[in-house]
């Protein structure tokens, strides 16, 4: 008998289903499809920005304890030091042992700062270790360099702007058939291409002759490869811990009596496939992820339970005249309100089934991409609502 | 004419956000350059082939293995194979079908010839120089692993020939052209489980689910044979019998990418749906209503178990485990390998073999990594486990004829029922 459910296959729902694995319960997650883990940077945001700040934080850790006394509601502030502390620390030792190591001043509780795809200084807590190269608080100058014809990745631009915040660097290219025969190339095939030691090797000798002594070099952009090797690493992981990972799950239907879920159901070829368990944990994302949407009339559906939202009353109150509004735009914040123990609530604060706990984008009152606390908010409360539900 | 199923196909190309995420799991893209990526040739080049287009502007949609992982991992609901197999269909009434393919096509017929003199048969076309030849004047891949014509006779020559189980009970077994010809054993387990359990196994006139031709969009064709199945055994399903198969290809075809990809939802699709099993889903449903016995004798082996890319197609999670689990001593071993390569009749061809076998290569190494102790290997498509035996030299097993040994009724060295289950089936 499946013990837990865990609805989404993103990193809080990854999290989640890793902790109660090794916590020895029976896991299965059930999942429509891979989420925003294929974009991110595969870095770890922890919270970079407060709604309203354009000066970004440099000390998270203290900065969470803020957030509790500004924002009371705010997921950071239903959880404890240690409980963060904890998540943070599973998490690294999670990463090394699954052969993809993260670095990050945890100890200090400094956030690193990496250039962004266009050349932004991005506040990010924990980075993959093959991405400490970019700190840009190093002083070495630095060698962009892009593959001529490739999308979405632009050496100039880059250089430009890491330029105009201080950070020497400049561009250069080499030709995109130093590496492939294709015309257009995703990154995640570039990826694929550079598996192959021969290529590998010709990169490195171009590379080799463009930098000069003391640089440190950048190359491929955004599509996230460092975020689809966590993802696979992670369900491998979960599998050899004996959990199931099923994705193309579509959730239709869920059965409850009293104020238990028995079970929920997913679309399939034939009949439905019913997923009993004895309890049950919503990592579905908010509303990038699909796990809270809309129709044309501005209702908004939490679609696996329909479970009571907090959100903007009606479609007027959805968005900020500004698009890039420091404040944010309210639909984001839509959510489900949650209790200590990140069980579900209604508008009274009473529980709504026994059984069911939420973790990530999906939770109320917070702004995961403003706050840039995407990666920090799935850690930290995917390890805490899957610590709550192993003791039920 | 646009029905309800042409728009729920044709419709979700307008959900596609271009996030790549289908390029980045498509097995067929990461090994060749050839094929530029789901995104590319499916929703993308969707776009260009609209009604009025004189001819398809792009034919690397041909590289398409039809594995459907696209579709599984697509996070917006796009049905990007089913994009692929009509922009194929598309090229072949634009352009004709290439003989090889047209024969392809046909493996009900080969089957039906070749049953007819197996020894000869196999003696004809599994020398090294009729290979050679096929390759050289079809197409077809010298090394690449079609199977064997059975010299036990086929499938339903023998369940004709033996006394069978009458009981209340009945189920209907659809066993598809390659357990009729090539692997008759796996439907003589499948009946011998069934009778064991209790239940009347009825096999009706039946044929090709017509796979072949959907993937090498030879559209009309396929339709006449999903018509004539549906004709033959609607019947059965309007009666309420559960009809069950062994080959998870052939039912998912039945069960959904023919009236799907053809355009053909109706009522009676509906109902025929509706009947319609994987043997091993069927066997957990069962189980889930504490009717399967599970009396099992101990099997201690290793069995690696890959999943094959249309078991998962079906979103129905993973049956065969599910009931292979229940065995005692048996320690089955899941492997996550996207796809085996051979997809269909994919690999079969000279120009994708090689890439089929790369494609594969993650599937092997998992089958190897299981250790010399590990004998066989198992998997729900017949396809995936003659590849998996290509490329790894291990028996392949259908999980029913696990299951079959199980309950001490089938010998998998020998691919034989044993005494047990023969005499019980003439009782």
């Amino acid at each position: 008998m499946t013990e837990l459910v865990v609805i989404g296959a993103g990193l809080a729902g990854l999290i989640a289903a890793t902790r109660a694995a090794q916590a020895g319960h029976q896991v299965k997650i059930v999942a429509k499809g891979f989420g925003a883990t294929h974009w991110h940077a595969g870095s770890i945001d922890l919270l970079g920005y407060f709604p309203n700040e354009t000066i970004a934080i440099q000390r998270p850790l203290d900065a969470m304890r803020d957030v509790a006394r500004v924002q009371p509601q705010h997921p950071y502030a239903l959880l404890s030091d240690a409980q963060i502390t904890d998540a943070l620390k599973n998490f690294l030792a999670l990463t090394r042992e699954i052969g993809l190591p993260y670095v990050g001043a945890i100890q200090d509780g400094d956030n690193l700062w990496l250039p962004s795809p266009v050349g932004a200084a991005r506040p990010t807590f924990l980075a993959p270790h093959a991405q400490r190269a970019g700190d840009l608080t190093r002083a070495e100058p630095m060698l962009i360099v892009g593959l001529r014809g490739m999308r979405d990745f632009y050496p100039e631009l880059i250089a430009e702007n890491l330029g105009k915040q201080g950070h020497p660097a400049r561009a250069a290219f080499l030709p995109l058939d130093l590496i492939t025969d294709r015309r257009d190339i995703t990154t995640v095939q570039l990826a694929y291409a550079l598996d192959d030691p021969a290529r590998r090797a010709r990169l490195a000798s171009e590379l080799k002759k463009l930098a000069q002594a003391g640089e440190r070099i950048g190359v491929i952009g955004p599509n996230s490869v460092p975020g689809i090797r966590l993802t696979n690493a992670l369900c491998n992981h979960l599998r050899q811990l004996g959990a199931r990972v099923d994705v193309n799950m579509d959730v239709i239907a869920f059965r409850a009596e009293g104020d238990r879920v028995l079970w929920i159901e997913s679309e399939a070829s034939g009949r439905p496939l019913k997923h009993r368990a004895e309890k049950f944990l919503l990592a579905t994302g908010g509303i990038l992820g699909g796990g809270i949407n809309t129709d044309h009339t501005g209702k908004i559906r939490e679609t696996i339970f329909d479970m009571p939202l907090v959100a903007p009353r009606d479609r007027g109150q959805w968005f900020r005249a500004r698009f890039f509004d420091p404040a944010g735009h309210p639909i984001f914040r839509a959510g489900i309100p949650v209790n200590r123990e990140f069980q579900p609530v209604d508008a009274n604060g009473a529980r709504v089934f026994a059984n069911v706990w939420a973790a990530g984008s999906t939770l109320a009152h917070c702004d995961p991409i403003l706050e840039r606390a995407l990666e920090g908010i799935a850690i930290t409360t995917g390890s805490a609502a899957a610590c709550f539900a192993g003791q039920k | 004419m646009h029905t309800a199923s042409w728009h729920s196909v044709g419709m979700t190309l307008d959900e596609c956000i271009k996030c790549n995420i289908c390029t980045a799991y498509c097995p067929v893209a990461a090994v060749t350059e050839k094929f530029p990526g789901p995104k590319y040739a499916g929703p993308q080049a969707q776009r260009f082939r609209e009604s009025g287009q004189l001819k398809s502007p792009d034919l690397s949609v041909d590289y398409c293995s039809a594995c459907r992982v696209c579709n599984e991992v697509c996070p917006s609901g796009v049905k990007i194979a089913e994009i692929n197999a009509r922009a194929k269909a598309q090229i072949v009434a634009e352009r004709g079908i290439p003989l090889r393919n047209w024969f392809f096509g046909r493996n009900e017929i080969l089957g039906m010839i070749g049953n007819l003199a197996p020894q000869i048969a196999n003696l004809g076309f599994h020398n090294p120089f009729s290979r050679l030849m096929a390759e050289k004047i079809l197409g077809v891949a010298r090394h690449a692993p079609i199977p064997h014509w059975s010299t036990r006779g086929s499938f339903a020559s023998w369940f004709n020939r033996t006394p069978r189980l009458k009981s209340e009970n009945k189920v209907v077994y659809f066993h598809g052209c390659s357990t009729n010809y090539y692997e008759p054993e796996v439907g003589q387990a499948a009946v011998a489980v069934l009778e064991h359990l209790g239940y009347e196994a009825i096999v009706p006139p039946q044929n090709c689910c017509g796979l072949p031709m959907l993937n090498n969009g030879e559209f009309p064709a396929a339709e006449k044979l999903y018509r004539s199945n549906l004709a033959k055994l609607l019947p059965y399903a309007d009666r309420g019998y559960p009809i069950v198969g062994t080959s998870v290809s052939c039912v998912l075809v039945l069960r959904e990418e023919a009236s799907e990809m053809l355009d053909i939802e109706n009522d009676q699709t509906r109902r025929f749906k509706n009947a319609l099993w994987d043997l091993s889903e069927w066997l957990r449903d069962l189980h889930e209503q504490g009717k399967l016995d599970t009396n099992f004798r101990e099997l201690k082996m290793i069995l690696p178990y890959h999943v094959s890319c249309q078991a998962r197609a079906h979103r129905m999670g993973r049956p065969s485990l599910d009931v292979m689990t229940l065995i005692p001593g048996l320690d089955v071993r899941e492997g996550n390998a996207k796809c085996c390569g051979l997809a269909g009749t994919y690999g079969y061809k000279s120009e994708k073999y090689e890439i089929a076998m790369k494609v594969g290569a993650d599937a092997f190494r998992f089958v190897r990594a299981q250790g010399d102790d590990a004998r066989m290997v198992t998997s729900d498509s017949e396809i995936c486990r003659w590849q998996l035996q290509h490329g790894t030299q291990k028996l392949g097993r259908a999980p029913i004829e696990i299951l079959a040994a199980a309950y001490g009724l089938y010998d998998l060295d020998q691919r034989r029922l044993n005494t047990v289950a023969l005499q019980k089936s003439s009782l």
